[in-house]
């Protein structure tokens, strides 16, 4: 793939091991953008390559893919028109109910979202909308646990795609629903915190469909010569705004007709 | 006494002027040093007006219904406005931007009352009396400049209420599951705002207890007939010339036409 502004490979290698050295010390590091630039979205995505090869090398296995920033008010806020994306690996994963350590993180914050398993690959990078639904053997319930390498979550586009686009965990559901006669836009989503509702929305939320944001991203990871494979989880995207762990404590969510999972954060309490 | 009531008819009277005028009132403080009690007499006060000139109640709103909300105005319970019925747009109807000051919809969830409900009945009492639910669209101006208030100011002011539309009933299931359907609201074209029922108190059904306290407690009579609109499930947007609909997940949806401010 050609890229329009050519960051130079040194920058690239720079950028990775920065952020490399914040997510091994958990001490955030400044942002990247000072070497990619505000628009190098392929030199951006080079550095999670790079990323991605180094924890592959350290054992880690990739299971899945994420979606980032697919409502309308978050691109908007980046100031840019397209979602981006990052790898689940299989240290990322948990399970309803399970424990899961506070200190991990360095500023987790929370979402809520249908995470799609699939059944079969999506190679093209015309895949449609069909395709997708054709895919997916079931869906679950996810509670997406984002976080940053970067100090203050001081983001622009190029710092979150380089930094695996803001992933930290998940956990899932344990009840696989079938997608068969479901109105994705129409599935309500509640995140609570130790029992207050914190962060409420719908499908739609999700660029329009969950299912259209699966087939964007299809579509984008073909397009940078790679592709989507059968068994893979993907988390489509928040259905409603993302929201900060103050410290340990337990998160809810449900989703009407889709089921349910939480998670407890545990640890001392945040200092900051 | 009777200075402070005089005074109170008199503050009453600038609101009904700058609701009717289109015109704000720009400097609250009056409004603000109200108690709680003050607020609420002058809302009925407000009401009273309203009813002289044959624009009767048809029933009542709630705010501040989220957690949140609460919080960020120092509060622990909702918050009880009047409904008129010159504010009723129908379900499919139109309204005009002319006459509003600086008007922002949502949407809600409507319950409508099946009897007169004996204000002294334990707080599950409410539950029974509901007879039909509905989406509905709340379109809410505040009579203050820069939509500015305080617990007090916005009580006096009817809690913002300006008009509303409500859509088919649908028979209230006391088991009905209210609890977190998906709500979307479209405004000029537009889906604006996404929520889920949720976002009012974790499931609309809980705002009744919180209702029939305020109503006992500030001298609401919730009576067979009433429309109550249980509070916003996503943020207000601002009202523009167009279309506006609210659509709730396997309850139906309620539509506008909003027209634009006439020139002339």
């Amino acid at each position: 793939m050609t890229r329009d502004n050519v960051t130079p490979d040194s920058a690239i290698e720079k950028a990775a091991e920065r952020l490399k050295t914040a997510e091994q010390t958990k001490l955030a590091c400044p942002p990247v953008r000072d070497l990619l630039g505000d628009t190098d979205l392929s030199a951006a995505y080079a550095v999670q390559k790079m990323l991605t090869r180094s924890r592959i090398a350290a054992g880690s296995r990739v299971i899945g893919r994420k979606i980032g920033l697919t409502s309308q008010s978050v691109q908007r806020q980046f100031g840019v028109n397209t979602p981006d994306f990052g790898v689940l690996f299989d240290d990322m994963i948990y399970g309803d109910g399970e424990h899961v350590p506070f200190d991990r993180f360095l500023k987790p914050r929370v979402e809520g979202e249908i995470a799609f398993v699939l059944g079969a690959d999506l190679p093209s990078e015309r895949t449609t909308l069909v395709d997708v639904l054709r895919a997916t053997e079931f869906v679950l319930p996810a509670i997406e646990i984002v976080d940053s390498r970067i100090e203050g979550w001081d983001i622009h586009i190029t710092d979150t795609i380089a930094d695996n686009a803001s992933g930290g965990a998940f956990a899932l559901g344990t009840t696989p629903y079938p997608i068969l006669g479901v109105d994705l836009t129409e599935v309500g989503m509640v995140l609570e915190h130790n029992g207050q509702p914190v962060s409420t929305g719908a499908g739609v939320a999700c660029l329009n469909s969950p299912a259209l944001a699966v087939a964007w991203l299809a579509r984008e990871v073909a397009a940078r010569g790679d592709h989507l494979c059968a068994g893979e989880t993907i988390l489509s995207g928040a259905l409603g705004p993302m929201v900060s762990v103050p410290g340990p404590g337990r998160y809810r969510l449900d989703l009407s007709g889709l089921g349910h999972v939480e998670i407890t954060f545990t640890g001392e309490e945040s200092v900051s | 006494m009777r200075d402070s009531e005089h005074h109170g008819r008199a503050l009453a009277a600038r609101l009904d002027e700058a609701q009717s005028t289109g015109i704000p009132i720009e400097d609250s403080t009056d409004f603000e040093r109200l108690s709680l009690d003050e607020a609420y007499r002058m809302q009925h006060c407000l009401i009273r007006r309203r009813a002289e000139r044959g624009d009767g109640p048809v029933g009542v709103k709630l705010g501040f219904t989220s957690k949140a909300k609460m919080l960020q105005m120092g509060v622990d319970t909702v918050i009880v406005g009047s409904l008129t019925s010159s504010m009723l747009i129908e379900d499919g109807g139109s309204v005009s931007l002319d006459g509003f000051i600086h008007p922002r919809i949502e949407p809600e969830i409507a319950f409508r009352l099946g009897a007169d409900v004996d204000l002294d009945g334990d707080d599950a009492a409410l539950l029974n009396d509901i007879d039909g639910v509905a989406p509905a669209l709340e379109i809410i101006d505040s009579r203050y400049a820069g939509f500015a208030f305080t617990l007090s100011s916005v009580v006096a002011d009817n809690t913002s209420a300006s008009a509303f539309a409500v859509g088919p009933w649908q028979r209230f299931n006391r088991d009905g599951d209210l609890e977190n359907r998906a709500v979307r609201l479209v405004v000029g074209d537009t889906v604006r705002a996404v929520g889920s029922t949720a976002a009012i108190l974790g499931n609309p059904s809980r705002v009744l207890p919180f209702l029939l306290r305020a109503a006992r407690t500030h001298g609401f009579t919730l009576n067979a007939g009433d429309v109550i609109l249980a509070g916003a499930a996503t943020a207000a947007t601002p009202l523009v010339e167009g279309f506006a609909e609210a659509r709730v997940a396997g309850l139906g949806r309620t539509a506008i036409t909003v027209e634009g401010v006439s020139r002339g």
